[in-house]
């Protein structure tokens, strides 16, 4: 018997959802096998995981504010992806716009913290941030619309460029270097948490909200309402599905490429600008992957805004819970995040496909059985 | 065809995962379900069983080899010679980078598991751990490399591996009379930019001499504590281009040891006993026995009374042990590789450190003939001189100061020279 893909017309809401869930519940079940064959309990495993440790834990304010620490710079930067993506303009250079934006928000709270309002500070943390990433992200967009070079690659190297900068300011032992503590024989980033971070609001017992996770979901308001009901919007979805349909319509294509690329790199900065101004320190580790990460969650979330909130939660949540798990668990390391992440995506890419695509059987003399 | 069949096959594995998912469930037959409640005493009023031990890898805790392991091994080592369980009174957080969010959020992760003592065993953890210790004052930190303490619950501990590294040098340096070779080479993660990579060359390079004086020392930098393929590359240039009949090491994995065996000569190895790795080739390795430090640590954090006693228990902030304590040594010698009489000669010089009697960064050098099994042992009076002939410390003179050994050491001895 031979089988032939066909395309579905429209896959009901109920029936996308269960082959989603299922997709997850599939990747949690390989999980469960290699925990198993490591001789790990899966069921208590996941149980530490999805709690994150906060069941009897004494210092569980501590773990949910680590968890919006996380949550926070994944959530902004897949957004912001999400807004190039869906232009289909394949921005893989989140790690190096989100260090340019981190080096940027370190020097305007090293050179103007101590003499600054620091609500000044932070705002001008911020709009650097936003403009050194913006411009880095729009660089290449130039290049693309002048050149036509390709994006993917450009993005992508000019990451390292990024991160071999970050690298050689935490090395370069000198006099300029005011990235460096001047008190460590060693070179290490100097903090500057003593002179300006953002602030956190008490709200529960010791819990403080950080007012970066506020920013966060009204800037996901702001994008969400930007791509479904602005002129903007209409046309970043136009220029993604037919570049040819963007010119027709008389769109002026390359302004909107860049334009929007900027406009995501942006983003991108100032979820840098939110993490460093969280932190109160550089490290070469700043980024946490979220510039790879947010690749993931943009996909899995197809580029909508408001899942790309979900996803995100959940992704922080496999992550951080599962170095969380991994402290008792000896067996287990943090990779399994890594493993687990990367089922997900795959399982719940494999499950798009069926609801876009069905397989039947070809029936003899290869009339198709169906009517897709 | 072959690709219709690759989707359905996709589909079939999708489904059958999914109904593995469902199967797993009610699985009770695995091994430790780790208890997940933490427990709530502080440093010092608990007893062996109920005492926890945190620590934070830079590396993964699964590793065989290298720097994280050694550290994990010790760790293990000196619970269970407490009578301790590791599998659940040990709680890692392993790969954090050195940024400071992470480790401070690893650190609250092994608080909230009921952690006692925390160990760090990255020098870029030093201010997150100074931060910690402040915040959380009825926990004891304890970082490694580092030198950050306050005067209760924060210590540094860090070894004398110079010393170490004169008793390989010795073996380097009888094996290159024996070949007739005096070029030694040394793969190290940095140079004099690090007084800990600079003065286990200096070591390494003044225990050579000691059997060897015309044996020169050239050391090739890595720019990185571990870098598996530039160490088997740089191990392979200083065989080719600089001759060398030696390779010792200051980078995390066996990969010289390999290289060196692989091309027919020698080596030195460290942080753990390579013999394993390249018996052909590897004579002795400079070696850490953490478990030393740990053992004194956990058992000072058990019986301290309260956490902010731990450091005046200890009796310092900075814990600095040597041959001595056995907190470094060289490993077991390899017999099939090692020059004659190399045993010997390595036991005499122990006995002058370990009594205190004569340290190697001191104006007095050794000068070690081997013959007929034994090892005759001198001490002149002779000034350290570094290789741009500056004096450090004038013949007869005491040895330089610890905090020069820890800290500012940035010059090479005489006789080694960057390749």
């Amino acid at each position: 018997m031979r089988f032939h893909v066909v395309k579905r017309d429209n896959c009901p809401l109920w029936k996308k959802l269960c082959l989603y869930v299922l997709a997850v519940a599939a990747a949690l079940g390989l999980g469960a096998l290699v925990l198993l064959a490591l001789g790990v309990d899966p069921v208590s495993y996941y149980y530490r995981m999805f709690t994150m440790g906060m069941v009897g834990n004494k210092i569980a304010y501590k773990t949910f504010e680590n968890y919006l620490k996380v949550f926070v710079p994944l959530a902004l930067t897949s957004v912001a992806l999400s807004l190039a993506f869906k232009m289909r303009f394949w921005n893989i250079g989140g790690e190096g716009q989100f260090i340019l934006g981190a080096i940027a928000a370190a020097t305007v709270a090293f050179k103007l913290g101590p003499v600054l309002p620091g609500a000044v500070t932070l705002l001008l943390m911020c709009l650097s941030a936003m403009l050194l990433a913006g411009l880095y992200g729009a660089f290449v967009a130039v290049l693309k619309v002048k050149f036509g070079t390709n994006e993917t690659l450009m993005t992508l190297m000019l990451n390292y460029i990024a991160l071999y900068i970050l690298t050689f300011l935490g090395e370069a032992k000198a006099d300029w270097n005011f990235y460096l503590d001047p008190n460590s024989v060693r070179p290490i980033f100097a903090s500057f948490s003593d002179i300006v971070t953002f602030p956190k609001i008490p709200l529960v017992g010791k819990f403080g909200l950080n007012v970066c996770v506020l920013f966060t979901l009204v800037i996901g308001v702001l994008v969400f309402v930007y791509l479904k009901y602005t002129k903007h919007g209409y046309e970043i979805a136009v220029v993604g599905d037919s570049v040819g349909t963007a010119h027709y319509a008389g769109m002026k294509v390359n302004a909107i490429v860049l334009r929007t690329v900027f406009l995501s790199a942006c983003l991108i900065g100032l979820a840098a600008a939110f993490k460093v101004g969280t932190a109160g320190i550089l490290s070469t580790a700043i980024t946490d992957d979220v510039g790879w990460t947010g690749i993931i969650v943009a996909w899995l979330s197809q580029m909508n805004t408001a899942i790309i909130f979900l996803v995100s939660a959940l992704i922080s949540m496999l992550r951080y819970g599962s170095t969380v798990a991994a402290a008792t668990f000896s067996q287990v390391d943090s990779s399994f995040a890594n493993m687990l992440q990367g089922s997900i995506l795959f399982l719940v890419l494999a499950a798009d496909f069926y609801t876009r695509f069905r397989v039947v059987p070809v029936q003899k003399g290869g009339k198709t059985n169906g009517n897709g | 065809m072959k690709k219709i069949l690759a989707m359905v096959m996709a589909m079939a594995m999708v489904l059958s995962l999914a109904a593995c998912g469902g199967g797993d469930k009610p699985s009770t037959s695995a091994g430790s379900a780790a208890s997940g409640a933490a427990s709530s005493g502080a440093a010092g009023t608990s007893d062996a069983a109920d005492f926890k031990v945190g620590a934070i890898y830079i590396n993964s805790k699964n590793d065989t080899a290298g720097y994280t392991y050694a550290h994990h091994h010790g760790i293990t080592t000196a619970m269970e010679e407490l009578g301790m369980d590791p599998a659940t009174q040990l709680v890692i957080q392993d790969e954090i980078p050195e940024d400071e969010q992470q480790v401070l959020t690893a650190i609250d992760t092994l608080v909230g598991e009921g952690a006692n003592i925390i160990f760090g065993i990255s020098f870029g953890y030093i201010d997150a751990m100074e931060k910690a210790a402040a915040e959380y004052p009825d926990v004891v930190f304890s970082h490694a490399t580092g030198y950050k303490c306050n005067d209760t619950n924060f210590n540094n501990y860090f070894g004398r591996a110079y010393q170490a590294r004169y008793l390989a040098g010795i073996a380097a340096g009888l094996k290159s009379l024996e070949t007739g070779n005096n070029n030694i080479g040394y793969v190290a993660a940095y140079g004099t930019e690090y007084a800990e990579t600079c003065s286990g060359i200096n070591g390494f390079a003044l225990g050579a001499q000691s059997v060897n004086p015309d044996a020169k020392v050239y050391v090739k930098k890595l720019g990185a504590w571990a870098d598996e393929v530039n160490e088997s590359a740089f191990a392979k240039e200083l065989i080719d281009s600089y001759k060398c009949g030696v390779i010792s090491q200051h980078c995390d994995s066996a990969q010289p040891q390999i290289a060196a065996q692989d091309a027919g000569v020698f080596g030195c190895g460290y942080n753990s006993d390579m013999t394993a790795d390249a018996p052909n080739a590897h004579l002795t390795a400079a070696i850490w026995n953490w478990n030393v430090y740990y053992r004194t640590a956990i058992e000072a954090a058990m019986t301290c009374g309260d956490a902010s006693n731990y450091v005046s228990t200890l009796g310092s902030g900075a814990w600095y042990g040597g041959l001595k304590e056995g907190f470094v040594d060289v490993s077991p010698l390899n017999e099939a590789t090692c020059a004659a009489g190399t045993q010997e000669a390595i036991d005499a010089v122990k006995e002058l450190i370990i009594s205190g009697e004569w340290d190697v960064f001191s104006g007095v050098k050794l000068h070690i003939t081997v013959a007929d099994g034994a090892a005759t042992v001198e001490k002149a009076d002779e000034a350290l001189v570094d290789n741009t002939g500056a004096e450090i410390v004038a013949a007869g003179g005491p040895s330089v100061e610890d905090s020069v050994i820890t800290g500012t050491m940035n010059y090479f001895v005489a006789g080694v020279e960057e390749a």
